[in-house]
């Protein structure tokens, strides 16, 4: 570590580039929301909250923000009720081929998200799923279940199974220890996963173009759809309280439970 | 002792563990007098901890039986083996206040909710811990929670108290406050326990027989005098207690040679090689050495001297072994100094003879004092 002299500075320097380049292009959403034109420029040649009166004013991207969030809360709901049986049953079970099991749950985030979408067009096709809220569903439990079951493994692996012997030796049966220590024990890693599950589901975009039909689409995917149509200041705005939502949600999570601490450490 | 003469309350027959290739217990049988606190003693790694949670029912036992009170529990879960358990790092319930941890075991056996409280106060009363049932695990210092692990684990009358190394975790001085604690409270209620340490001295204080183990196997089972007095080979001699060990030989006409002076001891009687061990504690520096019958007596040169305070070690080279002898201090005596020469006296029921351990079983140095 640098402590002092010219060094530090330029440590500081290099530092705040860095986020600069990171961050810069969402600071820049910012001022854009505000502008006054009626096309995407910098700087804009005068300032106005038009954009935001517009996006209310916005039939589409209203209906789409209201899926989006239909959709993340069922597929939140969805994910761990999938995830949590899986992830006590590879945490706690022993059996062969535990391991294996554990990584083909988890692919799915090592895939290339273009091929995933790509395939289930594919399967969905045949089966009547594009454009429907089964197939919707159905596709971002394929995306989330991965992430939810790596959050509660990991929760898992950090409660010390003496407890829940403790528990068994004071006469408590399996499903007694799960309820009442097991799983108020697992809270800050199910807040956790539900908020990823969340987010990631609300975002997601590559996969979600190819499965959306005409009348049900998503908050993204609208706005992809939107700027390829017109470049004005309205998807700044919507950009801005995107930002704003995921960063509240971050912020919450962090001060409920510890984010890096719930989602950090070794999956297994 | 007493509680030997009780019937027996829990007995292990035949209990045996694999891990794969390890044989992590092998062939255990002992039985436990009802009211008994029997220790399971040994070295890290010996199988005491899978001994105990075979008996606890959270690992189940490949070969051999478990009975308590002549019931056959081997193929029971835990949560019906009516054992409490007392975890090395205690397993207290992190969301549950300290009356809420006492609790959870009555709720289990569906005890009514006044009875409850009133069991939990009595409970948290014998471990001095009225004050403070609102807290939360994490608010109590190591101590406290060890007590609260403890309450937990008797608030639901259970037949058999397990501990597994219940003072590890504890400072010197409240592990020997605790474990006479635990030893009254077990003295009190009559029950029997199992109590698990690789802390010789602790065992020897509380249990009153002892089950010195080795690598899966039972060497020895016997009351704290037995194992320290005579114990049954030369690793339980090692293993409880400081003592010296040197190698001797017995020869056919049965004369027992350290190096070329003639003893006088107690146990093997075999011819061949043998190894010799004293306690330290039990040799005398004398001029006048007891004479006759039950007594040995060797001339030695004083190598170096330790004082410690309340003890003296003096190391005396006596041919080819080196003796560690322990004297308690007292103001104005008279020691001798390293290049002296001093005459050494000790009992022969204090020279314990075993047959030489085949090479390699102690990586120790092939004489001196231990453990260190
Ligand atoms: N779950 C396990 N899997 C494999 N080996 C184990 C397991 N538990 C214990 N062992 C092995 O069994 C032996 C005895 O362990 P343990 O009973 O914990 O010893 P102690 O409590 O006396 O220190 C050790 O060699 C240990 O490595
Ligand atoms: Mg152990």
């Amino acid at each position: 570590m640098i402590r002092s002299g010219p060094g530090r500075y330029l440590f500081l320097a290099l530092v705040a580039l860095l986020f600069l380049f990171l961050l810069g292009p969402v600071l820049l959403v910012f001022p854009i929301s505000f502008s006054a034109d009626s096309f995407i420029a910098w700087p804009p040649s005068g300032w106005s909250m038009k954009w935001y009166a517009a996006m209310l004013e916005q039939p589409t991207l209203g209906v789409a923000l209201r899926n989006s969030l239909i959709l993340g809360s069922i597929v939140t709901v969805l994910a761990l009720a999938i995830a949590l049986p899986a992830a006590v049953a590879l945490s706690r079970g022993t059996f062969p081929g535990r391991d294996a099991i554990m990584a083909g749950l988890t692919a799915p985030l090592l895939l290339p998200t273009i091929v995933l979408g790509l395939a289930l067009l594919i399967i969905f096709v045949g089966q009547g799923l594009i454009g429907s809220w089964p197939g919707l569903i159905l596709a971002h439990l394929l995306i989330t279940v991965p992430y939810a079951l790596r959050v509660l493994v990991t929760t898992l692996g950090t409660l010390p199974a003496s407890v829940e012997e403790a528990a068994s030796s004071l006469g408590a049966p399996a499903l007694q220890v799960f309820f009442r220590i097991t799983l108020p024990l697992m809270t800050p890693g199910l807040i956790a996963a539900a908020a990823i599950v969340f987010l990631v589901s609300f975002d997601e975009v590559v996969i979600t173009l190819f499965i959306v039909g005409p009348h049900l689409t998503t908050l993204p995917v609208a706005l992809f759809r939107y700027v390829e149509s017109r470049t004005d200041p309205l998807v700044a705005a919507v950009s801005v309280m995107m930002v704003l939502f995921t960063l509240t949600l971050v912020v919450v999570l962090e001060r409920a439970v510890g984010l890096r601490r719930a989602i950090g450490g070794k999956a297994g | 002792m007493a509680a030997e003469a009780a019937p027996p309350h829990l007995e292990l027959h035949g209990l045996e563990k694999r891990f794969g290739a390890t044989r992590a217990v092998q062939a255990l049988s002992l039985s436990v007098g009802k009211g008994e606190l029997i220790g399971l003693l040994g070295p890290s790694g010996c199988g005491k901890t899978t001994t105990l949670r075979m008996i606890g029912g959270l690992m189940p036992a490949t070969d051999g039986r478990i009975i308590v009170a002549g019931r056959d529990v081997t193929a029971l879960p835990p949560h019906r083996r009516d054992m409490g358990i007392v975890f090395q790092n205690y397993a207290l319930f992190p969301h549950m206040d300290v009356a809420q941890n006492l609790s959870f075991g009555l709720e289990m056996r569906k005890i009514p909710a006044d009875e409850r409280q009133q069991r939990v106060q009595r409970a948290l009363a014998m471990v001095r811990l009225e004050a403070f049932a609102a807290r939360k695990p994490r608010e109590l210092s190591g101590g406290q929670q060890q007590r609260v692990a403890l309450a937990r684990a008797l608030v639901i009358e259970p037949s058999i108290l397990l501990l597994d190394e219940p003072l590890s975790n504890l400072d010197a001085n409240l592990r020997e406050e605790m474990r006479n604690e635990i030893r009254d409270i077990q003295q009190r209620l009559g029950i029997t326990a199992v109590f698990v340490t690789h802390d010789q001295a602790e065992a020897l204080a509380i249990c009153d027989r002892i089950a010195v183990m080795r690598a899966g196997v039972l060497e020895q089972l016997g009351t704290p005098f037995e194992i320290y007095e005579r114990p049954a080979n030369e690793f339980v001699a090692g293993f409880v207690g400081r003592v010296n060990r040197a190698a001797g030989h017995r020869g056919a006409d049965g004369r027992l040679l350290l190096g070329d002076v003639v003893l006088q001891g107690t146990g093997h009687a075999g011819a061949g090689p043998v190894t010799i061990m004293i306690r330290p504690h039990r040799i005398r520096l004398t001029d006048t050495p007891p004479e006759g019958i039950g007594w040995n007596s060797a001339t030695g040169t004083v190598t170096r001297r330790t004082f410690v305070g309340d003890l003296l070690s003096i190391e005396v080279a006596l041919g080819p072994a080196s003796l560690l002898v322990e004297q308690h201090t007292f103001a104005g005596a008279v020691v001798a100094g390293p290049g002296d020469a001093v005459r050494l006296a000790w009992r022969a029921e204090d020279t314990l003879v075993f047959p030489a351990s085949p090479a390699g079983v102690f990586p120790a140095p092939p004489a001196g004092v231990f453990p260190a």
